[in-house]
């Protein structure tokens, strides 16, 4: 696997002196040749600055960018091999879909006759051939959605960007795009960088995630890594439920740790790299609303009453108070008959294997 | 709830007011269109139905002399002032914030603000001037003075499109590997054709219609059809003027109703 992009100490502060805003703070970042690389993380994070500085829209003010080894950092957007597809779509109102697909290679100098073979090739695979004369005002919003695709792999790029390009549609059309993204990537091995601040659209498309917030980078790695070994609070919030317990330490080992359960029992939860705390200490405990069972209510690790249950289809969510008044969360799959617990009911649950992990606030 | 919300509609005399405000906005015009086919010479009896007034309105070496000179004057005026405006617009929206950039913007558009007798004195002094100082006596000061003056007229609607254009439009070209150059020539430019045309027909009127700076600017034998019949008013009124007037309506309403089909396409 060979590097697409290389960004070494990479920052970007906008304004002046005393106003200066820092938005991205010393990235260092590498994306592999072919992958679906996704940049994750909450608004004014810095996700579409990062995307803005790798196509050449805007200067870092430190630090290089490198696309296929080359040093572009100082190049502008014409002169990279990347290309955008914005959240605006910017399709060129002026011009037909075929027009608008075939600009990049008219700009490139290519034979006409390559650039005709090119974009019939592009409308194929954005299944849009029937529309080729249309102007961008005369398809929906999903077409145009996908003629911005095609616009921006006509040229065959070694790295496609995408801002948010699924945000403005609605969750089926969302949802038949995701996958018809997958596709496109598959089919052209083109790398993809892509921006979201869904997670569920981030975990289920990606190779790899980099969660970002307040200009870093705290958090690399494929989805199941990045959901199932969160490395600090902030990444366990962000992606997916969670449970934060607050528990006391009764003995460390190994990189585990034995933590007391509220109601007198103990279980055992990992510990993250170098983090060895005092026995007798209060450390930030998760756990994943879906990694618990409820049980009869004096078996299992922990008691608790019910307090509310919502019914969310395929599962219902049971929010619990545990005997030591902390809140939890338990998320259980529905079966046919099984009848949902009444409030101030009482119920016993059994925590999943490693399930339970400590983590640095 | 839709009885109870106020409407101007319902206040006492709106209709009277409404009438009123039409029959004088329209009223002497269409007097002065229905005596332009008066048989006789007369302004208020009514002779039969004629075509003469047109048929002696072509037939007039004079007035067709003025009509060409008129219509030269705005076509040649309307463009400069259009490419002039044109470049404005891009210098004063397609840069980043400058200091000065709302100076600039009321410094074009002193034609606007300055009243028109006021710039009409300015310029007969200035060009009196120059004619003395150089013997030249030919149409430039005419150019000169409409073009100055219908530069605000192109230059709002221009400006008014290309702050509509979404910046990410340069930003996707340039991103296309178009250069500044081609991205201008393929996107930018084609996306502002309906404001400059809009612009040009609005020059084009106003330059038609401004009586009162090229009183003061033209040199003897450089009358447009608007001078030229506020001349013939001093002496006689017969229907001639209402027909050539007539005639100056319908190209009015041409050029204007054509300045608001393409403006009204504008979004597409
Ligand atoms: N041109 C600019 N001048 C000043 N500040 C800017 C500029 N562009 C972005 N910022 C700031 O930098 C931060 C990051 O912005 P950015 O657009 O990268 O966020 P984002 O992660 O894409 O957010 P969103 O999810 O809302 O699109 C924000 O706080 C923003 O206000
Ligand atoms: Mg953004």
């Amino acid at each position: 696997m060979s590097h697409e992009i290389d960004i070494t100490g990479l920052s970007k502060s906008f304004g002046q002196g005393a106003a200066a805003f820092q938005a991205l703070k010393e990235i260092d970042l590498t994306i592999t040749s072919g992958e679906f690389f996704t940049l994750l993380g909450p608004s004014g994070c810095g996700k579409t600055t990062l995307l803005r500085i790798i196509a050449g829209f805007e200067l870092p003010s430190t630090g290089t960018v490198r696309i296929n080894g080359r040093d572009v950092t100082s190049l502008g957007p014409s002169k990279r091999p990347v290309n955008t597809v914005f959240q605006s779509y910017a399709l060129f109102p002026h011009m037909s879909l075929s027009e608008n697909i075939g600009f990049g290679l008219k700009m490139l100098g290519k034979p006409k006759a390559e650039i005709r073979a090119t974009v019939d090739e592009m409308l194929q695979l954005v299944r849009l051939e029937a529309m080729a004369d249309r102007r961008p005002s005369e398809i929906s919003g999903g077409q145009q959605q996908r003629v911005a695709l095609a616009r921006a792999l006509a040229p065959r790029p070694r790295v496609l960007l995408l801002d948010e390009p699924l945000s403005a549609l609605d969750l089926k059309l969302r949802k038949e795009m995701q996958s018809e993204l997958k596709r496109l990537q598959s089919e052209t091995g083109i790398t993809f960088v892509f921006v979201t601040h869904d997670q569920e659209e981030a975990l289920t498309m990606s190779d790899r995630i980099a969660v970002m917030s307040a200009g870093q980078i705290l958090q690399l790695g494929a989805p199941q890594e990045i959901y199932n070994t969160p490395v600090n609070r902030f990444v366990a919030d962000f992606i997916g439920d969670t449970n934060f317990l607050k528990l006391r330490v009764k003995a460390v080992d190994a990189g585990m740790a034995v933590l007391e359960l509220p109601g007198g029992k103990a279980a055992q939860a990992s510990l993250p790299d170098g983090m060895r705390p005092a026995t007798g200490a209060l450390v930030t405990a998760v756990i994943r609303p879906e990694q618990a069972e409820a049980t009869g209510a004096d078996e299992g690790d922990l008691h608790a009453t019910v307090e509310s249950a919502t019914f969310f289809g395929t599962d219902t969510h049971l929010h619990l108070t545990l005997a030591d008044a902390q809140g939890f969360v338990l998320r259980r799959q529905n079966r046919p008959g099984q009848p949902v617990p009444a409030p101030q009911s009482r119920l016993g649950l059994a925590l999943a294997p490693g399930a339970l992990r400590v983590l640095e606030d | 709830m839709a009885r109870s919300r106020f409407s101007i509609t319902r206040l006492p005399g709106f209709g009277l007011i409404a009438v009123l405000t039409f029959v004088m906005l329209y009223l002497p015009i269409i007097i002065l269109v229905v005596f332009s086919f008066n048989a006789g010479v007369s302004q208020s009896r009514w002779d039969g139905f004629s075509l003469q007034w047109y048929q002696a309105a072509f037939n007039n070496a004079q007035v067709r002399d003025v009509s060409l000179r008129s219509l030269w004057l705005a076509v040649t005026a309307a463009s400069i002032a259009t490419m002039l405006a044109t470049l404005a617009a891009l210098g004063t929206t397609r840069v980043g914030r400058f200091p000065g950039q709302t100076m600039i913007y009321a410094l074009i558009n002193q034609p606007l603000m300055v009243p028109e007798i006021v710039t009409g004195i300015a310029l007969l002094i200035f060009v009196a001037a120059i004619k003395v100082q150089t013997g030249y006596t030919g149409m430039g000061y005419l150019v000169a003075a409409h073009t100055a003056f219908c530069i605000p007229f192109a230059y709002l609607p221009i400006r008014a499109r290309l702050e509509t254009l979404d910046n990410a439009l340069e930003a996707a070209a340039a991103d296309l590997y178009a250069s500044p150059i081609q991205a201008f020539r393929y996107i930018t430019l084609p996306l502002m054709v309906p404001g400059i045309l809009a612009g040009f027909m609005l020059g084009f009127v106003i330059s038609l219609d401004t009586v009162v700076i090229t009183e003061f600017v033209k040199s003897a034998g450089q009358d447009t059809l608007p001078t030229y019949m506020l001349g013939q008013l001093r002496r006689t009124v017969t229907p001639e003027m209402n027909a050539i007037a007539t005639l100056f309506l319908a190209l009015s309403l041409i050029v204007v109703t054509a300045f608001f089909l393409i403006t009204r396409t504008r979004g597409r």
